[in-house]
């Protein structure tokens, strides 16, 4: 999931005029809409849903057709390129959102602009543990406004070929791990392959991988935000206390890479690891898929990276792949949710995340099959697992710029300072 | 995006009101009527309506919506409220604007100055009495017609696989690492790309430039003996300074603006080595931090504005004389 950066969210501009126009033109659909009523008699609700992740477009609209064709009260048009800030901003979001869950997200559901599920049948199956993942961003009170709909795990690739070849068992603590690493490069094997040219590829990986194998990360973050203003070199807690030793880890982690990782992107990435060119390869399910393109034979599992001296202490990092909202503004919220949930029918999930490697997200779920990620199954049903770091701060924080400068020789302290002081920054203005 | 529109309709501004001074108005379209007034036929500003319709709804609405919100904690949709100067306080103390502002004025300095230089010369050189003088012209001005961002990831791919790969197989250290990759040196990438593309349209303004000067002056120049270089100096260069003027302050201007070279370059990288004023504003719409970032539109704004003034100054003062 590269993150695209020229996505341009429509400012707040023309808005009354906007609204206007937009008012006189559904009251013309509506007039409209009324008239079809009265001549058919029949009561087919329109809704449109969002979902805009590229690969599983044309899987949603086979998905879209089929319950189309099955009933006659909901028609259900796909939406996959439509702007969702324009949407929200000037009253007419999509009725049904299904999309990765981040923090921009969140600042829709901060505001109330999502509407309550809780009394859905469907929202007692989620997993409480992956229901609060949705928590850490943001909350509003009382309601129970996203509902998770699959889960992306991502922990370590690696290259099964190259562990083999050169005897080594799958690392558990951290000493282990720098030892396998020493070994493969006493072999000449390039340990892990690298793509810091693209930031986002390092924040997701060997930070957050870093970070949260050490560090309860929600409680930091509760913390953080709590102290908010004062954030700085003599808080309780702060960046450059707290995250100092798992960035100092981070970057004796990258110091393991490819000599030329700094001008290699994310595709680089992929086509490289895919030829074996390193033994592993910090990236989420999604690269899987694109290694396979390149090399569909290659034989790769994952493992949690161990940060700790506690061989029990593994945890993996989740992210919320694809997750479920009716938007407070939709104006057929009952054909809403009569598609959520179709959507949110057993089989119709566990088909999916078989399909696009995610972990289900509600208590019968079906366990993942594929080779390459059962291995994190364990973990997953455990609870161990948390959300990235780099992905729960604030986005105005340039966070994957300051990792890519630790992670390349800047300096580690006060690289974290500057981002305490972003921090403060933030909270006094916010 | 505000920003390149603000500079844009600044300057709009200036080259509407310079029109106005070389006075064209008196021109066509004025009769007189019974008492002799200058009567304007309406047709006239009935020319002007679509435009200035569209130019208020699309540039001034917002520009204006944008500044009121830069007093507010709005961050895009939602309640929000009054919160006075805290925004522009706060742009004034954050180490990551000031940054960019640093970045942006020095990079658009060292552009502004390449490109002029090699400009000016190439259009000496296309001006002079050479072979192939059409074909090559057309060959200096085809990067005009390429999008930026385009450019700019051609440029990536050879900054960061071609290069290398030459400098390694060179055996120059230097080289054999990405430019793109080394935090001390990628602003240099970037100047390259915005030369490159911005050199022709540089160049079309010289070469006018140059065409405009009356052969005599150079006559007169080599009767009295003078060289090449001897007539560059003395006669080329102060004939065609306004043209310099212009393509300096417009040059400049634009350079402040960079946005899709680096997009497509570094992103803003290494860390936050290349992050121009411009990416920054844009952070606040991705970001949700619209209300903040308004407030650094506003005051890059006022810059452009008084950039715009100041080069109104400087071009009536060459008209005066």
């Amino acid at each position: 999931m590269p993150r695209t950066a020229i996505t341009r969210p429509a400012p707040a501009r023309g808005r009354t005029r906007a609204r206007a126009a937009l008012a006189a033109a559904a009251a013309v659909a509506t007039a409209l809409a009324l008239a079809g009523c009265g001549s058919a008699g029949g009561g087919t609700s329109d809704i449109t849903f969002h979902m805009s992740k590229p690969e599983a477009i044309p899987y949603f609209r086979a998905l879209v057709e089929e319950f189309n064709d099955q009933q006659d009260d909901v028609r259900v048009t796909l939406d996959t390129a439509s702007n969702l800030s324009a949407g929200f901003l000037r009253g007419n979001p999509p009725d049904v959102g299904l999309l990765n869950y981040n923090y921009e997200m969140a600042r829709f559901m901060e505001r109330g602009a999502l509407s309550d599920l809780s009394d859905m049948p469907e929202a007692d199956r989620i997993r409480p543990e992956v229901q609060d993942l949705v928590d850490q961003y943001a909350t509003y009170p009382g309601r129970t406004s996203v509902l998770p709909y699959s889960v992306a795990a991502a922990s370590v690739i690696y290259n099964v070929e190259i562990f083999e070849e050169h005897g080594i068992e799958v690392p558990t603590t951290w000493d282990e791990l720098i030892a396998v690493c020493d070994e493969l490069e006493a072999a000449g094997v390039t340990p892990i392959y690298s793509t810091f040219k693209d930031p986002w590829t390092l924040g997701q990986g060997l930070f957050d991988y870093s970070v949260g194998g050490s560090i309860d990360v929600p409680g930091f973050l509760e913390q953080m935000e709590e102290i908010g203003t004062e954030v700085g070199p003599d808080s309780d807690v702060s960046f450059q206390k707290d995250i100092l030793e798992p960035s100092e880890q981070m970057r004796q982690l990258a110091e393991y890479s490819n000599d030329d990782a700094a001008s290699r992107g994310y595709g680089d990435g992929n086509v490289a690891f895919a030829n074996g060119e390193g033994a592993m390869y910090m990236q989420g399910p999604w690269a899987l898929g694109e290694i396979a393109k390149t090399n569909p034979d290659l034989e790769l599992a994952t493992f949690p990276l161990p940060s700790s001296d506690d061989p029990d202490d593994l945890k993996v990092r989740v992210n919320l792949d694809l997750a479920l909202w009716i938007p407070e503004a939709s104006t057929e919220k009952e054909a809403a949710r009569e598609f959520v949930s179709y959507l949110m029918q057993q089989d119709v999930m566990d088909e999916y995340n078989a399909e696009f490697l995610g972990f289900g997200t509600t208590t019968d779920a079906a366990p993942v099959t594929d080779e390459r990620i059962v291995p994190m199954q364990e973990y997953y049903d455990a609870g161990a697992f948390y959300q990235g770091l780099s992905r729960s701060i604030p986005l105005t924080i340039p966070i994957d710029n300051y990792i890519q400068t630790m992670a390349t020789g800047g300096d580690i302290p006060s690289t974290l300072a500057t981002i305490d002081a972003d921090w403060a920054r933030l909270a006094l203005r916010g | 995006m505000s920003t390149p529109v603000s500079t844009a309709a600044a300057s709009a501004g200036a080259l509407v009101d310079e029109a106005e001074h070389g006075s064209v108005d008196h021109l066509a379209g004025s009769r007189h009527d019974r008492r002799g007034r200058t009567r304007v036929d309406p047709i006239y500003y009935w020319f002007l309506i679509p435009t200035l319709a569209l130019f208020t709804l699309t540039i001034t609405v917002p520009a204006v919506l944008g500044i009121f919100y830069s007093f507010t904690n709005f961050i895009g949709f939602g309640d929000w409220q009054f919160t006075g100067f805290t925004n522009y306080i706060a742009v004034f103390s954050d180490p990551a604007i000031l940054a960019s502002y640093g970045f942006t004025f020095g990079f658009a300095i060292v552009t502004v100055l390449l490109v002029n230089v090699i400009a000016f010369l190439l259009a000496v050189g296309l001006t002079s009495r050479i072979k192939l003088k059409t074909p090559l012209r057309a060959v200096f001005v085809i990067p005009m017609v390429i999008s930026g961002i385009v450019i700019a990831y051609v440029f990536n791919f050879l900054f960061s696989n071609s290069l290398p790969a030459f400098g390694a197989a060179a055996g120059i250290p230097w080289l054999s690492e990405s430019i793109l990759a080394n935090p001390d040196l990628a602003w240099v990438s970037i100047v390259i790309v915005t030369a490159w593309q911005s050199i022709p349209a540089t160049l079309l303004i010289y070469i006018a430039g140059l065409l405009s000067i009356p052969g005599e002056v150079y006559e007169a120049a080599d009767i009295d003996g003078a060289g090449a270089a001897r007539r560059l100096w003395s006669v080329t260069l102060p004939l065609v300074a306004g043209y310099v003027v212009i393509n300096i302050i417009i040059g400049f201007k634009n350079y402040l603006n960079v946005y899709e070279v680096i997009v497509g370059l570094t992103n803003g990288g290494p860390g936050t080595a290349t992050r121009s004023i411009a990416m920054t504003i844009f952070t606040g719409f991705t970001g949700g931090d619209y209300a903040y970032q308004m407030a650094n539109a506003t005051i890059f704004f006022i810059i452009a504005v008084a950039i715009s003034v100041l080069q109104l100054r400087i071009s009536r003062g060459r008209a005066a004389n």
